[in-house]
């Protein structure tokens, strides 16, 4: 598919954030694995390493565990815009699980398609929008209805 | 016939295979082989879907995963806000929840004693905080902008006050999955109204100078990018701007036509200046004559307002941190 035809968006932040002050994003996170099955293995390591360091890191986001009877584990991050992401984690290592957990606090949320450019402004303009006088001196003889 | 129905039946008891009704006119028999009532099953699904139209949104209070003293304790984390809890968690009771509330319980049959909520609602918090938020950002304004006359103020002010910029800022900090309401989704004004309930419990809970950076960082930023007169709508541009020269001691405005081209097309173009005491005050465009005048009012004004496009950036850098009595006496002792 073209450029073109693809979902597109322009660089943004929710609610000008880092303006004012740093929001993170994700307000919660929730880890569904299995208690026994063989691909929840990564993330009940995780679960016993890793999870308690993260959440005291992180005290604005919070983190569920609800083990249920799954076979493909998931971790379901929920971000301040309301959007929704969920992340299969079969047969992940703790440590991968690790990383992935920290990139979705680092996310803002946004829907992730391709940015139009990698600078945004929203007044692109320094000098103005052109108009039929840009950069011509001020005419000396009489102008408009008089003038005709 | 008979015989044959027996036999299918006896077949089922013996086989273990029951039947089932997934739904009107459509019986399952459960057998592991291909599910073929699946597609009659789906199809039927949709249309009632397409009938009915998507199903009403559920909070995410009665979603699974979630703890509501723990997302309170949360959001105040989140926000680096030292709220009391209690008092936050007050701020987000709104008076409709109690009272639906209340009603609820009473058509469970329950007596009046176990009805009783000791729930306290946000109506105080709300004033508190409209109050506040109003006297903060007034002073806000005056400070910011010196010589923009009162109204200007009160519409800025207004503006940022309004129900579509309270609303915006609150469901993008998730006051709205937390507050307490009567109706889902929340309706806009108990939304604005619970926002002003948070900025109210955090001025209570931790003064005015940090609440008043709480609503320089997440209502002013939405001034960003935003144009005096799209807040603020100005019928008659020109009359403010004899007012305000007036006021200042200058002489009335003089409109000339600067440029003009095409003026018989349908695209014409006029440039109107306009000049105070023989001094170029603003010039702006327009597709007649009046229009252009006006626009060049406008220009005029928000150079006297000192709102221009190009004006130096709001300051939003943090505030330094206080010194500590441990760092003062570190000093001294030097």
């Amino acid at each position: 598919m073209t450029a073109r035809g693809t979902a597109s968006r322009f660089l943004q932040s929710v609610l000008q954030n880092g303006v004012g002050r740093y929001v993170c994003q994700l307000k919660r996170v929730s880890l569904i694995f299995s208690k026994n099955a063989q691909s929840s293995l990564g993330v009940r390591e995780f679960i016993e390493d890793g999870v308690v360091d993260f959440a005291e890191k992180n005290p604005g986001i919070v983190v569920y565990v609800s083990p249920e009877s799954c076979r493909i584990p998931k971790i379901v991050a929920e971000y301040l815009n309301g959007n929704v992401k969920t992340e299969l984690v079969t047969n992940k290592t703790s440590q991968q699980i690790a990383e992935l957990i920290t990139k979705m606090a680092n996310q803002s949320g946004l829907d992730i398609i391709r940015i139009r450019k990698p600078f945004h402004t929203d007044s692109p303009s320094i000098q103005g929008q052109w108009h039929p006088f840009t950069n011509r001196p001020p005419s000396t003889k009489l102008v408009g209805p008089q003038g005709e | 016939m008979a015989a044959c129905r027996t036999l299918v039946s006896r077949g089922v008891l013996t086989l273990g295979l029951h039947y089932q009704h997934v739904c009107r006119s459509v019986l399952v028999i459960q057998t592991r082989e291909k599910k073929r009532w699946m597609k009659a099953y789906t199809l039927l699904m949709e249309r009632k879907r397409r009938l009915e139209g998507p199903p009403p949104p559920i909070p995410r209070s009665q979603k699974p995963n979630w703890d509501y003293h723990t997302e309170v304790e949360a959001f105040s984390a989140r926000l680096k806000e030292r709220f009391s809890t209690d008092l936050l968690k007050t701020a987000f009771v709104n008076r409709c929840y109690v009272l639906s509330e209340e009603e609820r319980r009473r058509s469970l049959g329950l007596d009046a004693v176990s009805t009783a909520l000791n729930l306290t609602d946000n109506t105080e918090l709300q004033e508190h905080g409209r109050d506040f938020t109003l006297g903060f950002l007034t002073d806000w304004c005056r400070g910011s902008f010196p010589s923009l006359p009162e109204d200007g103020v009160v519409a800025i002010v207004s503006h940022l006050t309004g129900s579509a910029v309270m609303c915006h800022v609150a469901r993008d900090l998730a006051v709205e999955e937390l507050a307490m309401t009567a109706e889902f989704p929340v309706p806009d004004d108990v939304l604005q109204a619970t926002f002003f309930a948070v900025i109210g419990a955090l001025e209570q809970s931790s003064g005015s100078d940090r609440a008043g950076l709480f609503i320089r960082d997440f209502l002013v930023t939405q001034l960003i990018g935003k144009d005096l007169f799209d807040m603020w709508k100005v019928v008659n541009p020109m009359g403010v701007l004899v007012e305000e020269l007036r006021r200042r001691g200058a002489s009335p405005p003089e409109p000339r036509l600067l440029q003009s081209s095409g003026a018989s097309t349908v695209l014409p173009l006029h440039f109107v200046g306009l000049y105070c005491d023989k001094k170029l005050l603003a010039h702006g465009p327009g597709e007649t004559l009046s229009a252009a005048e006006d626009e060049a009012a406008r220009v005029a004004l928000r150079k006297l307002f000192g709102y221009t496009e190009n004006r130096k950036p709001f300051d939003f850098s943090p505030k330094p941190e206080p010194e500590t009595s441990v760092q003062k006496q570190a000093i001294s002792s030097r």
